[in-house]
């Protein structure tokens, strides 16, 4: 039949469905009469026709069911008449209904949310043409164990030019400027970028252009090497700052006291073209080569490979080790494609394991709800038999049970949606750093169809154990009247086995909870070094004017003398680099008398004001702070050679200088790039520079002065320190009014946002584990309740015989225990296996930790323990004449 | 002996139906007695088989009902070949004479 023919018949018989019905009913009554007649004509009283035409008639109920049958549409419409009769049934039972929805909205809700979460950090592409063709480029001295450095700008541009593997190769510096004239001072991040670096991104501005190639050569101005003065916006500032007004082109933005104009806007997406304005440098004949600070990207020629590049930057690195000796010593290039840009290995992994425990909680979930639905099986004993009686086959049955399970199911689905829709926003709104992307996860297409597909899912897989269980058997028993055979045995054991599968899956994420719990509270109980307590951070970035003159240091002075005026303030320090989350300039550093080609440690460097240690509450271990005598490493322009002196940290004193005493010795700074030495002055406590997580870093202190100043503070205060911030801003605003304070944050801020990642993990895995665990819970007891409703009878012959309470009791704990301690053996022997994959995401704790699992034991034993609390009460108290009476 | 499958039966009662209201509309008793008479008694056609065709034959365009006045004067549902059903009943003859023919070929040859 065509289709348009069929559906209008189809239309036709819904619609005009009652006069179908009627209709027939009166075609086959006129069939029957005329049967009649044709009887009566051949002579038959009018009784015998009668029953001769309905003899041939046959059953008229049964006619009508199949031309029922056969009507186009008629599939359609009886799962209409049965998804009415399980709306229905749902209905009736309003608190199983109510509770299966519930679980699987919370199952499928997790799953949705965790899968927008993948899909958006690590299943989305690049937002960049072919970006399988891309890869960042870094600078490597393995022979002083340094396999990732961030180019300097003169090898740079000699990699440029020199290679042949890349189409284009672009460089990328961030800076901090001041952006005056919109509104209040206000920090910014602006990009120094070479003109191909959109391009060879393969990505281009939504409005106005790119910069063009002649744009980088521009006035020599104090910060050296900007180009012409214009700027592309990054998206995100484009509509915080300008509304997405496209007239933001053309406008002027102050940066530094410098003008520049806004010439195209780049569309959103990460990395790389997230940051806020972007400005074009050029290449300068006599770039710095000593100083690491660019980052690289490269586009492959076609036909080129990762290893072809990497042959030709060997060969380049070769040239450029022979031509610059003194910088260039063992220099190497190591490429990394860009699918090592979004996630690190240590994310991916965490990813992973979230998706696997969300994955065991979904299946606990469906046995859960399938377990559920095994005992209303016995209920529907009855309304299966007589749908077998009017002539449903075993599929139609199969459908009838399956449209239960997949209607709770899309109900489960709809409130997972709105759970996860809210759980989506709440994590946006929580800016969780490190884990990149994490801000787009969002409720888009893709989810929404995984969410579909596991709905569906869900449906079957709860619905199709007890479809299976419909007996299409012993239908006049079931008819049966007064009959209390409530299920076979063997539908006990399967509902047992699915207990001792939910309580093995609960396991697993009950201890990878666990380990995680055990391994971010070692993270946040590691002792930093540094006293975080009541100490308030941010910074203001001095612009190029500040640099000269002594300007920059007057101002410093001046500022920490108001501060250390407040009352509230104990102590004021300032630093180049924000502890924790600032960058991490290093140097090779050694004694002076350790051999010229030893390979140096690496320390990280930080230039500091005198009362620094003092704030941050870095203890002084020998010799001195510095004092206002002590200058900068740097020569100042005009000035002879300073007289260099240094404060260095506990553990590299140690690996310098052994068991010596480290004070008044001298060591030689940037070693293998310059020959300055400095005294060593001071020894202070370690400190974790790069987070909890990494260990004592190396540092070395520096002086500040006028050449060498300082853009971050740290306040140590009596009371709150957020409290102090409108006081630092005003201090800093009748100081100067164009200077920006940013990133005010207290330092147990800091710390904590370190460690956000891992706490993100650990919520979400403790959330899963907690619902599997009391989904477990359910199952255990619905089980133990059911058998031990069918047990009745026998428990109430025992009591009669004299059992005593006790052996009651226990023959109930038995029962309702074994499949829980056979779930937890599983799980022990699974978890154990498990665990290896789980082990690069803990920190100081090992995988098969003996206290986690033997907490989560004793965790799930007790749990089993209280589900079996009531149906063991009930069955004590079982009134054994009443019992026995119910056979 | 009335004693082919249902399988079979459904293909030959279409165009069984299809044949007898070609000569002129009828209702479904006449239908079943017609079909009888014109296959020697070899179809019997039970309104239980009857009636569901009917209905698909008349979903499908094929036949048109309407209501009228049997010779008894009781009033009946009449069944009429349409256009569509017409074309449909010599598309199915042809093919019966194929087969048909192509069975005996068959057959014939051992």
């Amino acid at each position: 039949m065509p289709i348009w023919r069929r559906l209008r018949a189809v239309w036709n018989n819904l619609r005009r469905k009652q006069r179908v019905e009627s209709e027939l009913d009166a075609e086959i009554r006129s069939y029957r009469e005329m049967l009649e007649d044709e009887r009566a004509h051949d002579g038959a009283p009018p009784e015998v026709a009668r029953r001769e035409a309905l003899l041939e008639l046959g059953g008229a109920e049964q006619i009508k069911e199949e031309v029922r049958d056969v009507r186009a549409g008629a599939s359609l419409e009886s799962i209409g008449i049965e998804l009415r009769q399980s709306l229905r049934g749902l209905r009736r039972n309003p608190g199983m209904s109510l509770v299966v929805i519930g679980v699987l909205a919370l199952g499928m809700g997790a799953s949705t949310v965790v899968f927008s979460i993948f899909q958006s950090v690590l299943l989305k592409p690049l937002p960049f043409r072919d970006s399988d063709r891309l890869a960042a480029l870094s600078e490597t001295r393995l022979a002083r164990g340094i396999d990732q450095a961030s180019f300097s700008e003169a090898n740079f541009w000699d990699v440029r030019s020199q290679n042949r593997s890349f189409e284009e190769i672009a460089a990328y510096h961030s800076d901090d400027v001041n952006l005056t004239g919109y509104g209040p001072a206000e920090k910014v991040t602006a990009i120094a970028i070479s003109a191909g670096f959109f391009r060879a991104l393969g990505v281009s501005p939504i409005l106005g252009r790119d910069f063009s190639y002649d744009e980088d050569r521009g006035p020599s101005t104090q910060t050296g090497w900007i180009g012409k003065r214009v700027v592309i916006l990054g998206n995100r500032f484009w509509r915080t700052h300008f509304s997405a007004d496209p007239s933001a082109l053309g406008k002027v933005l102050r940066l530094n006291d410098e003008s520049y104009t806004v010439v195209g806007v780049l569309p959103p997406g990460e990395p790389w073209i997230n940051e806020q304005i972007y400005r074009p440098f050029g290449y300068r004949p006599n770039a710095n080569r000593g100083s690491w600070e660019f980052s690289v990207i490269g586009r492959l020629r076609p036909g080129a490979s990762l290893e072809s590049a990497r042959s030709d930057l060997q060969r380049i690195a070769d040239v450029l080790a022979r031509d610059y000796p003194k910088e260039d010593k063992g220099i190497g290039f190591r490429l990394a494609p860009s699918t090592t840009w979004i996630a690190t290995e240590s994310t991916r992994r965490a990813l992973w394991v979230l998706l696997g425990a969300v994955v065991f909680l979904l299946l606990i979930a469906c046995l859960n709800i399938a377990n559920l639905l095994l005992a209303r099986g016995m209920a529907r004993q009855r309304e299966i038999a007589v749908r077998t009686a009017l002539g449903a086959g075993r599929g139609r049955l199969v459908r009838f049970v399956m449209l239960e399970s997949l209607l709770l199911s899309a109900f489960g689905a709809v409130f997972a949606m709105a759970l996860a829709y809210g759980v989506l926003r709440v994590i946006r709104a929580l800016e969780i750093r490190g884990i990149p992307r994490l801000s787009d996860a969002d409720l888009n297409p893709w989810v929404l169809g995984f969410a579909a597909a596991i709905a569906l899912l869900t449906g079957v897989l709860s619905g199709i154990l007890p479809a299976l269980q419909a007996p299409v058997r012993g239908i006049a028993a079931s008819l049966r009247e007064g009959d209390r055979q409530t299920g076979s045995r063997g539908q006990g054991r399967l509902r047992a086995i699915l207990v001792t599968a939910e309580v093995a899956l609960s396991f697993f994420l009950l201890v990878g909870a666990g380990l995680l719990i055990r391994s971010f509270t070692r993270l946040t109980n590691v002792d930093r070094g540094f006293q975080t307590e009541n100490r308030l951070v941010f910074s203001v970035s001095m612009p190029g004017s500040y640099w000269e003159n002594g300007v920059g240091k007057e101002f410093l002075d001046r500022f920490f003398a108001r501060l250390s005026a407040e009352p509230d303030v104990i102590g004021v320090g300032a630093v180049s680099s924000r502890p924790v989350e600032g960058w991490d300039p290093g140097m090779g550093i050694d004694s002076v008398s350790s051999p010229a080609n030893q390979q140096a440690p690496w320390a990280g460097w930080r230039i500091v004001s005198p009362s620094y240690f003092h704030a941050v509450g870095l203890p002084l271990l020998r010799g001195r702070v510095f004092d206002e005598n002590d200058k900068p490493v740097w020569r100042e322009r005009g000035q002879p050679e300073p007289v260099r002196r240094v404060v260095i940290s506990d553990r590299l004193a140690k690996r310098i200088f052994h068991n010596d005493d480290p004070i008044g010795k001298r060591v030689v700074l940037w070693k293998g790039q310059s020959s300055g030495t400095a005294e060593v002055v001071g020894v202070v406590g370690d400190s974790r520079e790069r987070g909890p997580a990494a260990g004592p870093t190396l540092t070395v202190y520096i002086p500040y002065g006028v050449n060498a100043l300082t853009s971050e503070f740290v306040i140590h205060t009596r009371s709150h320190p957020l409290t102090l911030a409108p006081v630092v801003r005003t201090i800093v605003a009748s100081l100067d009014p164009n200077l920006p304070v940013a990133d005010v944050r207290s330092f147990e801020e800091i710390m904590q946002r370190s460690v956000a990642p891992q706490r993100f993990n650990v919520i979400l895995l403790g959330v899963f584990s907690g619902l599997a665990l009391l989904l477990a819970t359910i199952g255990i007891y619905g089980v133990l309740s059911y058998s031990m409703s069918r047990r009745a009878s026998e428990i109430g012959l025992r009591m009669a015989l004299g059992a005593s309470h006790r052996s009651i009791l226990r023959l109930t704990l038995d029962q309702g225990l074994r499949p829980a301690l056979v779930g937890i053996v599983i799980g022990v022997i699974g978890a154990w296996w498990l665990s290896r994959y789980i082990a690069t995401l803990l920190f100081d704790v090992k995988p098969f930790d003996a206290l986690t699992y033997a907490a989560v034991m004793l965790l799930v034993v007790a749990t089993a323990m209280a589900a079996c609390y009531l149906p063991c009460r009930r069955a004590m108290r079982t009134d054994p004449a009443s019992a026995l009476r119910l056979e | 002996m009335p004693n082919a499958s249902t399988a079979l039966l459904q293909g030959t009662l279409d165009v069984l139906i299809l044949k007898v209201l070609a000569l002129e509309p009828m209702h479904g008793l006449g239908i079943s007695r017609r079909i009888a008479q014109v296959t020697d008694g070899t179809f019997q056609v039970k309104p239980g088989s009857l009636f569901p065709a009917l209905r698909r034959m008349e979903d499908a365009g094929w036949l048109s009902a309407a209501w009228g006045e049997s010779v008894n004067h009781r009033r009946a549902r009449f069944y009429k070949l349409t256009a569509v059903g017409r074309r449909q009943l010599r598309e199915e003859t042809d093919q019966w004479a194929r087969i048909a023919a192509a069975m005996a070929t068959a057959l014939s040859t051992s």
